[in-house]
């Protein structure tokens, strides 16, 4: 491995073992893989009504096309409909046909499989089928599905609520109610695609003979797709295989088992052929999850001094037309008031959430889920007290941030925070981009107006079992594993209960194991993504990753170095005590004496003269659970600045820093990447990304034509630095850290715009904020109020 | 459906194929000769995942149709370096970290490669507009511009 030398391997900066089949175009995505002969490739007909009734289907015109043929919801009769919500309180328990029958709910609901001997057939055969539909009235907007005689989605949610939750804290009526002043707004997101750059797709084969039932598909949750199919299905767990090949991008959409999957495999069994599906963008946009349509009502009271009193927040969801899969409704419902309360002390909280039904697109977890949103809620009314009780925007959050003495600390929505360095986060920060000179820059350019932004997030992650059956998702385990097998070479190999899709775990995995293992990373192959490999887990979602299946990692590790130090004690005749491991052997501490690593593992496997110890078992192989006891909250504060081209409203974002605080760091340079990435997530929805439908559901934004994507040309460089308080209450000290750059990106880019407008009055309180809104307020006498 | 024999120069090796007329260069390398280190992200041109180097210049495979690269030399991911060996582009993306999922990459490397032919020491800003026609998901750019930097200083001294 190249690089420079660290003095470990765990903080070292080392460059990935995942790059090199990357670069050269030797890697395996789901579209790359040589199919089996006989495959049939699929594409997937579907609606282009937000609601209707279907009439009838007729598939005769697809004979043309030789070898094609077309399955329905009546070629499939047993199969049963999902449910994603379980009957538990607050939840309405609806039905998602994985093929429509009847009536379908949004625009990309499957109606058909068709079938044939190439994609660019099946294309032809699809356009072949006439499908008659009686349309009906389409809920688009949450006002439109919560609107009296509004009409269901779903007869099971007659008030199109699918999820609700509400809670009060003791005593909040009577501190709200002290309070000298109180803030009110209301904030609403941008409704968004992920676009991962790799569709979804997957490849279905079933092998009667064997009993064998394989699914790839690009996913983010092997286990759980093949939990599901199973449940729907009924079929065997130990006759279904579901491998996630190279994963071109995943930032939650592909965290969720679609019914394209199911399908897939259902249409293989019953024709015995392998059945591959390769989605289109217009598939994805169509059909994968949608994000972050939410609104967020807040009433923020605060003593005279600027200390928060008591907080109320009012959250809408708009669902889609079903809840997903593992994370049904509630995903963004039930994060929203989780992840509001941030790094902030204050007692006081109540909320109401809502889930909302309409005809559009399910909706599902996407980078920080309803995290961006919340803290552009919670950091726009920090900004708006700030400017109505004459404090900077930094004292009124120094007043308000917890500090050392509070920790451990438990917050309004019952999410312990075991350490954080958010004072020293937030100095860092403003010396980092150079704050205080700000107001050197601001009228640097008379063609420009410059404002500068600053935002203190949290991030929620590693979350464990406990967590999700406390959210109702008893599909999600929330434990992870790895088995730590070390050959007779002494080299090892990792099999991780997750799957990478770009994060770098082949690399990040290595380095927390060979910590203990006293071998060099490279010397530590990591498997993950096929369930017949890894060990039973999760997925890789929420930030997860090395909290939870880093926990399983150093353990397996830690129970491999014991054993290997008992070994080489007995072969040394030494204190297993005494013994340590490092740069391949196993030494006696302060005597010179050793052994390799290799003639210990060679002694486990019984390929050395000299046995194991009396009483050892053979072998260096072990297959280790962990479960994440609490959520580990890692926390950063953003700043940005922007300029607005004053003849066109067009934003540029000038500067952009971050100080940061996820626990250890165990590569740095993983890190960082995954911090630019996830901001650049979020400056698109902040500042371009919008899903616009028309008034009956049509989805108009279903090409990178329509939905803006950021380019190199529309992002700064990210100036960066790291604090490393180590977490206390996960393995490492580490702390998850993927999602912290978007809950970031999106406050601090409104905090900023709204700075630069601030001589004008106006407080924008919507993403994405548009160049013409801008010009309009520009244009606008200095203290016209705008939206 | 009608086809066409073609004859195409691809990483330097001469390939002659009867194809569909319809059939798009990209699913030919992709498929036909299982080159499937070009990628198709979006299908109509936007993402520049599937950009490949026709006769040297920057195209969008999925644009393209196979029997309009009749005749033409051209150069896929596959074909950057040696067999087992990385070309200064490349070298440059992995010491940077310009990569993760890595499904956008083959297209950045054929635009950062046409962009230091013409422009050895390209700007900051020239290596943003360069690369403006592709999209990348997972690095907010920052460390693709600095790996085109890091990559023409190697190309110079090479």
């Amino acid at each position: 491995m190249d690089g420079p030398a660290p003095a470990g391997p765990f903080g070292a900066r080392l460059p990935r073992k995942e790059d090199p089949r990357l670069l050269r175009g030797e890697a395996r995505f789901l579209d790359d893989i040589e199919v089996p002969p006989g495959t049939l490739h699929a594409v997937f007909l579907r609606s282009p009504h937000a609601h209707a009734r279907i009439l009838g289907i007729d598939a005769s015109g697809v004979r043309d096309i030789p070898g094609a043929l077309v399955l329905t919801a009546a070629d499939l009769p047993q199969l049963p409909p999902l449910r994603p919500d379980l009957p538990l309180p607050g939840f309405a328990v609806t039905e998602r046909p994985l093929l429509c029958r009847d009536l379908v709910r949004f625009v990309g609901d499957c109606v058909a499989i068709v079938l044939a001997e190439d994609a660019y057939a099946a294309e032809d055969a699809a356009e072949l089928v006439a499908v008659d539909y009686e349309p009906l009235p389409a809920i688009v907007t949450l006002e439109q599905a919560l609107a009296e005689g509004a009409g269901s989605v779903h007869r099971e949610a007659p008030d199109n609520v699918l999820f609700r939750n509400q809670v009060t804290t003791e005593g909040f009526d009577a501190a709200f109610a002290a309070a000298p002043h109180v803030f009110r707004e209301t904030f609403v997101g941008s409704r968004v695609a992920t676009v991962s750059l790799e569709p979804r797709g997957c490849l279905a084969r079933h092998d009667p003979g064997l009993d064998e039932t394989v699914l790839w598909s690009s996913t983010q949750v092997p286990h759980l797709v093949r939990n599901m199919l199973c449940e729907v299905l009924g079929l065997a767990d130990t006759a279904v295989r579901v491998i996630a090949p190279d994963v071109g991008g995943g930032f939650g959409v592909k965290a969720s088992v679609y019914p394209e999957e199911i399908l897939a495999i259902a249409a293989a069994r019953l024709l015995g052929r392998p059945v591959k599906w390769a989605g289109d963008r217009q598939d994805d946009f169509l059909s994968s999850s949608h994000a972050r349509d939410m609104r967020f009502g807040v009433e923020m009271a605060m003593d005279a001094d600027g200390v928060l009193a008591a907080i109320r927040i009012d959250v809408l969801a708009n669902a889609g037309a079903y809840g997903g899969i593992p994370f049904g409704s509630s995903i963004e419902a039930g994060g929203g008031p989780r992840t509001f309360p941030g790094p902030y002390r204050f007692r006081h909280y109540a909320f109401r959430t809502r889930a909302v039904a309409t005809h559009t697109t399910p909706s599902g977890p996407y980078r920080g889920v309803a995290a961006p949103i919340a803290f552009m809620a919670f950091e726009g009314m920090m900004d708006r007290a700030a400017a109505a009780l004459g404090l900077t925007r930094e004292e009124i959050r120094r007043r308000n941030l917890l500090d050392t003495a509070d920790f451990p600390f438990v917050n309004a929505s019952g999410i312990r925070y075991d350490i954080a360095s958010h004072h020293r986060t937030l100095t860092k920060a403003l010396a980092l981009s150079e704050w205080e000179d700000f107001v050197l820059r601001r009228d640097a350019d008379p063609d420009k107006i410059r404002g500068i932004g600053i935002a203190c997030v949290t991030e929620q992650t590693g979350q464990g079992s406990t967590r999700y059956r406390a959210r109702g998702l008893l599909r999600i385990p929330g434990i992870e594993a790895a088995r730590l097998k070390m050959e007779p070479s002494g080299r090892a190999t990792l099999a991780v209960s997750q799957t990478t899709q770009g994060q770098g775990h082949l690399t990040t995995f290595a380095q927390m194991a060979a910590e203990h293992l006293g071998i060099p990373p490279a010397h530590i192959t990591v498997l993950e993504g096929d369930t017949a490999v890894s060990p039973f887990g999760s997925g890789t979602f929420a930030s997860r990753s090395v909290v939870a299946a880093g926990g399983a990692v150093i353990t397996a590790a830690e129970v491999i170095a014991k054993k290997m130090k008992r070994i080489a004690g007995h072969l040394l005749e030494a204190d297993e005590a005494d013994i340590v491991l490092r740069d391949g052997r196993a030494e006696v501490v302060g005597t010179g004496l050793s052994v390799t690593i290799e003639e210990v593992a060679r002694t486990a496997y019984a390929m050395r003269p000299k046995g194991v110890p009396p009483g050892e078992s053979f072998g260096l192989d072990t297959t280790e659970y962990w479960d994440q006891p609490f959520s580990s909250v890692s926390a950063a504060v953003h700043v940005a600045e922007v300029s607005i081209e004053k003849a066109t409203g067009r934003v540029k974002v000038e500067r952009y820093s971050i100080v940061h605080d996820c626990g250890r760091v165990v590569n740095p340079m993983i890190v960082d990447g995954q911090v630019h990435g996830a901001v650049v997530q979020g400056l698109g929805p902040a500042l371009m990304e919008r899903l616009v439908h028309d008034e009956h559901g049509q989805l108009l934004t279903t090409t990178l034509l329509d939905y803006t994507l950021p380019t190199a040309l529309d992002v700064p460089d990210i100036a960066m630095e790291h604090i490393e308080t180590p977490a206390l209450d996960t393995k490492g000290g580490v702390k998850g850290m993927a999602e912290g750059g978007t809950i970031g990106a999106i406050p601090v880019l409104l905090s900023a715009i709204n700075d630069a407008l601030r001589p004008h009055g106006a407080w924008i309180h919507a993403i994405p904020v548009r160049a013409e809104q801008l010009l309009r307020i520009i244009r606008t006498q200095p203290g016209t109020p705008e939206g | 459906m009608s086809t066409v024999e073609i004859t195409v120069t691809v990483n330097g090796s001469s390939r002659t194929r009867r194809v569909p007329d319809r059939l798009l260069l990209a699913d030919f390398l992709r498929h036909e000769l299982r080159l499937t280190g070009t990628h198709v992200g979006c299908g109509h041109g936007v993402c520049g995942a599937c950009t490949v180097l026709v006769d040297g210049a920057t195209m969008r495979s999925c644009l393209m149709l196979a029997v309009q690269a009749d005749g033409a030399s051209i150069t896929t991911v596959e074909g950057l370096a040696p067999p087992g060996g990385l070309h200064p582009v490349q070298q440059a993306f992995h010491e940077l970290h310009a990569l993760q999922c890595g499904f956008c990459t083959p297209g950045f490397l054929a635009s950062t490669i046409e962009l230091l032919r013409e422009n050895p020491d390209p700007s900051e800003t020239e290596i943003r507009e360069a690369l403006h026609g592709n999209i990348c998901r997972c690095t907010g750019y920052v460390n693709i511009v600095k790996a085109v930097r890091r990559a023409a200083e190697l190309m110079r001294a090479g």
